[in-house]
C-alpha cells in the first residue's frame, strides 16, 4: 500500500466521494418523487396515459444505464439539450430509478387490501386523506424491502457516471491511476467503500423495514 | 433526428447485438455454476465453507460491476496475470451474477415447505432422494423466474464490458457515434437493440411465471 | 410375541427452555387404535413426531416392535443417535400422515403415490404405479389419478397423503390431526378412510380434536396436558368417568364450542 500516494490524491477522492453521495441522494429523491407520481398516475382510467406511463416504465427498465446517459449527455444537445455532465448524471440516475420505483409503488398500493379503502371511504374520509392515510403507510409495508434494495442497487451504479467524466470517486481513482500508474491501493479502498456502504445500507434497511411492519409483528 | 444512421449500421448493431447476447449467456450460464455452489457451501452446515459462500456473496453484491471488471483487467495485469478482455468480461460477468444466483436459488430451496422434506424422511427416503426427487425439482421450477429477471439484469449489465473494449453493442454504438457524429441516433440504434432482447426475455419470463410461479403452491 | 406396537417409556422432549413432554409412557398394542387428545400446546404433535423420531426426544425409550428408535448403544454404554440407514429402514415401516398433507405439488396424485414404492420400496415403475392406483382405488380416488395436487380439494389430498402411507405397507400409522386443516364439509370422507382402516385392523394411533369419531373408533383414549399423560382408558371412561377435572373442563369447553 503506497500510502503516501493515496493522502497526495486524499482531497480529489473526498471530493469523488461527496460527489457520489451527492449524485446518489439527488438522483434517489428525483427518482422516489417521479415514481410516486407515476404510479398514482397509472391509477387514471384514461387507456393512452396508461399505455404512455407503461412504454416509459418498459424503456427505462428495459435499457442499459450507460446506454440512457448517453443519449442524455451525448445525444441531447443535438435535441437542445446541453447539460453538464454532473446534471445529466443525476437526472438520468432520477428517470433511471424512477421507473424501478414506480413499479415498487404501484405494487404497494395494490397490495392494500380493497377493504382498508372501502372502511376509510365508508367513514367519510376524502379521497386525499384516504391516500395518506391508509393506502400510503400500508402499501410502504409491502414497498420499504424492494425500495432499500433499489436504492442498493442504485449506489452502485453512481460508478457508471464516471463514464460521462462526473468527477465522481470512480472518475478521480481512475484519473489517479491514468496519472501514477498505480492505482490498485485506490481501487481496492473504493471496492471496500462501496461494499461497506452496501452493508450498512442494507443492514439499516432491514431495521426501517422492522420499523415500518411493526404492526404485523406478533406478540411473542 | 436522422433515422437513417441507425439503418445504415444496422448490420454492426446487429452483431453487436448477437456478442452481447452470447457474453450475457456465457456469463448467466456460468455464474449459475458459481452460484449453485456457492449456494451449497451456504447451505452445507460446514462453517468455513457457509463463511466463504456468504464472504463471496456479499463481496460480489455489494461492489460495483464496474471496479470488479477494472479490478480483474487492470489489476490483474499490474500483478503480472495477463488475462484476456475477453475472459475478464465473462470471468467478471458470471462472477457478479453468480452471487445474485445464489442467493436466488437460496431463496427457492428455503420457498419448498419444511413439509414437503419431512413427508419423505418419514417415508424413508435417502438424502440423496430428497434432494434429488422432491427439493431440486420444486426449487428449480420456483427460481426459473427470478432466474430469467437475473438475466435480464445481466444483460444491462453487460454493457459495462464495454470498458475493456469489447465490441458488445455499447461499444459498437459508441463506435457508430464517434464515427458518424450522430451519437443520438447511434445510442437510440443501441437502446433499440437491448430494448428488444429485454422485451422478449420479459415475454419469457411472464410466461414462465404463469407456468412456474405457482408450483410450490398447495 | 406379545410386544406392543409401540412402547414409550418415560420419553421427554425439550426446546430449550420449554419442557414440551415431561416423562411419556404409553403402549400401543397390535391392531389398537389409539387417539391423543388435549389442548393445543400440550405436546399431543410432539409425542407423534418422537414415535417416528422425527423429532429426536432427549430423554426415555421408544419402541417399536421391540426395537429402540433413534438411538443405539455406545460400546462406553451411552446411547448415541442410530445410523441414517437403520432409521429410514425403521420409519418406512411407519405410516405418516400429515396435518398438512404434504404432498408433493411437482406430482401427480398418483406419482405421489409411487414414488416411495420407486425410491425406497425399489420396485420397478409399471409395478409402483400399479400398486399406487390400488392404493387411490382403496381411498376412492382413482378417477384423480393424473390430477396434481392443486387441483385437488383438502379432503382428496388428504387421501391421496393416506394412499401414500399405506402404499408401503406400514405396520402402524400415525395420524398427525388428519382433519384439522379441512373445511368442516370435507372432513367426513377422510374419517370415513381412517374408519375403514381401523376396521381392517391396521395399528394406528391419532391425534384428533373431532371427538365424536375418537369415541366411536378408538379402543383407547389418551389424555395429555403440559406434556403428561393425565388420563387413558376407553373412551366411555375417558369422556363419561373421568375424575380428572383438567380432562373434565377440556370436554366441557368442547362441547360448548360445539353446541348450537
Amino acid at each position: 500500500m503506497n500510502l503516501a500516494l493515496v493522502w497526495h490524491y486524499a482531497p480529489s477522492l473526498i471530493s469523488g466521494f461527496g460527489v457520489t453521495v451527492l449524485c446518489w441522494a439527488v438522483g434517489s429523491i428525483v427518482g422516489l418523487a417521479l415514481g410516486i407520481v407515476i404510479a398514482l398516475a397509472s391509477e387514471i382510467r384514461l387507456a393512452p396515459l396508461r399505455w404512455l406511463l407503461r412504454v416509459y416504465i418498459e424503456i427505462f427498465r428495459g435499457t442499459p444505464f450507460l446506454m440512457q446517459l448517453f443519449i442524455l449527455y451525448n445525444g441531447g444537445p443535438f435535441i437542445g439539450l446541453k447539460l453538464a455532465a454532473t446534471t445529466a448524471g443525476v437526472l438520468g440516475l432520477g428517470l433511471y430509478s424512477s421507473a424501478y420505483y414506480a413499479e415498487i409503488f404501484r405494487g404497494g398500493f395494490a397490495s392494500v387490501p380493497r377493504g382498508q379503502i372501502e372502511a376509510a371511504m365508508s367513514i367519510g374520509m376524502t379521497p386525499l386523506s384516504t391516500l395518506l392515510r391508509v393506502r400510503f403507510p400500508a402499501a410502504l409495508v409491502a414497498a420499504v424491502p424492494p425500495i432499500v434494495n433499489t436504492l442498493i442497487v442504485m449506489s452502485k451504479e453512481t460508478v457508471v457516471l464516471s463514464i460521462i467524466t462526473v468527477p465522481e470517486l470512480m472518475y478521480q481513482v481512475q484519473t489517479m491511476a491514468a496519472e501514477t500508474f498505480t492505482a490498485f491501493d485506490a481501487i481496492f479502498a473504493m471496492a471496500v467503500f462501496y461494499w461497506l456502504l452496501v452493508e450498512v445500507v442494507s443492514r439499516l434497511g432491514r431495521r426501517l423495514e422492522k420499523r415500518v411492519t411493526l404492526f404485523l409483528a406478533r406478540p411473542a | 433526428m436522422h433515422p437513417q444512421v441507425i439503418l445504415h449500421s444496422l448490420g454492426y448493431l446487429t452483431q453487436a447485438a448477437g456478442v452481447t447476447l452470447a457474453l450475457s449467456l456465457a456469463g448467466i450460464v456460468l455464474g449459475f455454476l458459481v452460484g449453485a455452489a456457492a449456494c451449497i457451501a451456504r447451505l452445507s452446515g460446514r462453517r468455513w465453507a457457509a463463511a466463504l459462500g456468504a464472504a463471496y456473496v456479499s463481496i460480489f453484491r455489494g461492489v460495483p460491476l464496474l471496479v470488479q471488471l477494472l479490478f480483474i483487467y487492470y489489476f490483474l495485469a499490474e500483478l503480472g496475470f495477463n488475462v484476456p478482455a475477453l475472459v475478464a468480461a465473462v470471468g467478471g460477468l458470471a462472477l457478479a451474477s453468480g452471487a445474485y444466483q445464489a442467493e436466488i436459488l437460496r431463496g427457492a430451496l428455503n420457498a419448498v415447505p419444511r413439509g414437503q422434506s419431512e413427508a419423505a424422511s418419514a417415508l424413508g427416503f435417502a438424502p440423496v432422494d430428497v434432494w434429488r426427487r422432491i427439493l431440486l425439482p420444486q426449487a428449480l421450477r420456483i427460481s426459473i423466474p427470478p432466474l430469467i429477471n437475473e438475466f435480464i439484469l445481466l444483460l444491462k449489465a453487460s454493457s459495462l464490458v464495454s470498458v475493456v473494449g469489447i465490441a458488445e453493442l455499447t461499444r459498437v454504438s459508441m463506435n457508430i457515434a464517434t464515427m458518424t457524429y450522430r451519437p443520438l441516433e447511434a445510442y437510440v440504434g443501441g437502446g433499440l437493440f437491448y430494448l428488444a432482447i429485454n422485451l422478449c426475455l420479459s415475454g419469457i419470463g411472464l410466461l414462465a411465471e404463469r407456468r412456474f410461479g405457482k408450483a410450490g403452491a398447495i | 410375541m406379545s410386544t406392543a406396537m409401540i412402547e414409550a417409556r418415560g420419553v421427554g422432549k425439550r426446546f430449550g427452555a420449554n419442557e414440551v413432554l415431561r416423562g411419556v409412557d404409553l403402549d400401543v398394542g397390535r391392531s389398537e387404535v389409539v387417539c391423543l387428545i388435549g389442548p393445543s400446546g400440550s405436546g399431543k404433535s410432539t409425542l407423534l413426531r418422537c414415535i417416528n423420531f422425527l423429532e429426536a426426544y432427549d430423554d426415555g425409550e421408544v419402541r417399536i416392535e421391540g426395537e429402540l428408535i433413534g438411538y443405539e448403544k455406545a460400546s462406553d454404554g451411552k446411547r448415541r443417535p442410530m445410523g441414517a440407514r437403520r432409521l429410514r429402514e425403521m420409519r418406512r415401516e411407519i405410516g405418516m400422515v400429515f396435518q398438512h398433507f404434504n404432498l408433493w405439488p411437482h406430482m401427480t396424485a398418483l406419482g405421489n403415490v409411487a414414488e416411495p414404492l420407486k425410491r425406497v420400496r425399489k420396485l420397478a415403475a409399471g409395478e409402483a404405479e400399479e400398486r399406487a392406483m390400488d392404493m387411490l382405488k382403496r381411498v376412492g380416488l382413482a378417477e384423480k389419478a393424473e390430477a396434481y395436487p392443486s387441483r385437488l380439494s383438502g379432503g382428496q389430498q388428504q387421501r391421496v397423503a393416506i394412499a401414500r402411507a399405506l402404499a408401503m405397507q406400514p405396520r402402524l400409522m400415525l395420524f398427525d390431526e388428519p382433519t384439522s386443516a379441512l373445511d368442516p364439509e370435507l372432513v367426513g370422507e377422510v374419517l370415513e378412510v381412517m374408519r375403514a382402516l381401523a376396521t381392517e385392523g391396521m395399528t394406528m394411533l391419532i391425534v384428533t380434536h373431532e371427538m365424536g369419531f375418537a369415541a366411536h373408533v378408538a379402543d383407547r383414549i389418551a389424555f395429555i396436558d403440559q406434556g403428561r399423560i393425565l388420563e387413558q382408558g376407553p373412551p366411555r371412561q375417558v369422556f363419561h368417568e373421568s375424575s380428572e377435572p383438567r380432562v373434565r373442563q377440556f370436554l366441557q369447553t368442547y362441547h360448548d364450542r360445539n353446541a348450537f
